[in-house]
């Protein structure tokens, strides 16, 4: 990898990854962590809204764009994010992680 | 650059608000679409979010808009408070994304003052940043509500209802009754028990909470109800000699309530649940309209508003 598109922090796994996405959302719905599975459905599951979903994607931005410089949740992309599960899937992808 | 009569009036109310409260205003927008701003600084704004524009999408998209850019502004410390009579969803989201949410707020609220002629107004919350709501949201309004009314309006100890169809607790939806209980044995308020749309212009209780739909339905009613009758009592005393002669007797009597209703003089809505001050004008501004959200807001923020509105949701962390 080209290094300036890295910053001082290390790869992150899959894990790693569904655990911060896990905590943002906790922060912005104001629920415990622990009740969010990669399976929960943003909208029926957590009633997470368009405005939620936003701000998870903006605080996602800001978090991952610390270790990939130019790290962005495409707007086009962002109607197929239903599921913890795939934006999980989708910071991964973009981020090279295993 | 938001408001039927922006940016024209929108400026003359910044003027007017420097002259009169000798509050500094800084204008955001299109330098070039501002016209004469008598010298007033302005952060440049390439976009700005129209009216019927989705609220977050707009915010994401458009992030050189005015609305975007004041919300920075206050962010960044280079304004105490911003002012928008636009797009409301979008100031809302704006001010969400970009000063972010208090601790513990699960979502912020639009509170607007309810006039209760010869004594505070009541403040009623939400009015229509959530059109769904959960009980502990409900209650988490009360509390911010609570805070707002003893910071803009001086009340000690402000009384708490909760918005309903019947003044019996088993009155309403399951939300309405589920927040019901947890009212009555929530810590630091005030609860007084139900009331109903008809209670709203007659001080019932200082806050008045419901969800953001219902709010803004009772909201618009009855601004819809005053002007109905304002318009029918103005085409009446305006028909014959006898009724213009009434008129002339009325009128200076009239004049004191009018003021009260007057939207040029409630100073706007206020977004709590924020880190920052955020106030919402009517769509429809004129200066004079600015000029009262400026006072408020500057009043608010000298206040500490936001610092007391933190302090009253952290003494209740139940999650939603």
């Amino acid at each position: 990898m080209p290094a300036e598109t890295h910053v001082e922090k290390g790869p992150l796994d899959r894990r790693q990854i569904f655990e911060l996405i896990r905590d943002q959302l906790a922060d912005i719905l104001e629920i415990e962590p622990s009740a969010i599975s990669e399976s929960a459905s943003f909208a029926e599951d957590l009633d997470a809204d368009s405005l939620a979903l936003i701000e998870l994607v903006e605080a996602l931005e800001e978090e991952f764009g610390e270790r990939t410089v130019g790290f962005r949740i495409e707007d086009e992309d962002l109607e197929d994010l239903r599921t913890v599960r795939d934006a999980v899937d989708y910071v991964a992808a973009k981020l090279g992680a295993g | 650059m938001g408001g039927d009569r922006a940016p024209g009036e929108i400026v003359a109310g910044a003027l007017l608000a420097v002259a009169e409260l000798q509050v500094p205003v800084v204008l955001v927008g299109r330098r070039d679409a501002l016209g004469d701003t008598g010298g007033l600084e302005v952060i440049e704004a390439s976009e700005s979010i129209a009216m019927d524009e989705d609220a977050a999408q707009s915010v994401r998209r458009k992030k050189d808009s005015s609305l975007v850019r004041a919300a920075e502004a206050v962010r960044d410390g280079r304004a105490m408070a911003m002012v928008s009579a636009g797009n409301t969803g979008a100031a809302m989201a704006s001010a969400l994304l970009r000063m972010g949410r208090l601790s513990g707020v699960v979502r912020p609220a639009i509170a607007t003052p309810i006039p209760n002629p010869g004594s505070h107004p009541t403040v009623l919350l939400d009015a229509g940043a959530n059109a769904e709501c959960t009980a502990a949201m409900l209650v988490q309004f009360a509390r911010m509500g609570a805070t707002y009314s003893s910071a803009r309006y001086g009340v000690d100890e402000p009384t708490v209802a909760l918005l309903s169809i019947g003044e019996e607790k088993s009155k309403g939806t399951s939300i309405v009754k589920e927040a019901h209980t947890e009212l009555s044995v929530a810590a630091g308020l005030r609860f007084v028990g139900n009331v109903e749309g008809r209670d709203l212009l007659h001080g019932a209780a200082d806050v008045v909470v419901t969800d953001g739909f219902t709010g803004n339905v009772a909201l618009k009613t009855l601004e819809g109800s005053l002007r109905f009758f304002m318009d029918a009592l103005i085409e009446v005393l305006g028909r014959d000699e006898e009724t213009k002669r009434a008129a002339d007797v009325l009128l200076p009597h009239l004049a004191p309530l009018a003021s009260e209703f007057d939207p040029d003089n409630t100073g706007g809505a206020m977004l709590l649940g924020i880190d920052g001050v955020c106030v919402i004008s009517h769509g429809s501004s004129s200066a004079r309209a600015i000029v009262s959200a400026v006072r408020v807001a500057h009043e608010v923020a000298v206040a500490g508003l936001v610092g007391q509105v933190a302090r009253a949701v952290a003494s209740d962390r139940s999650p939603a």
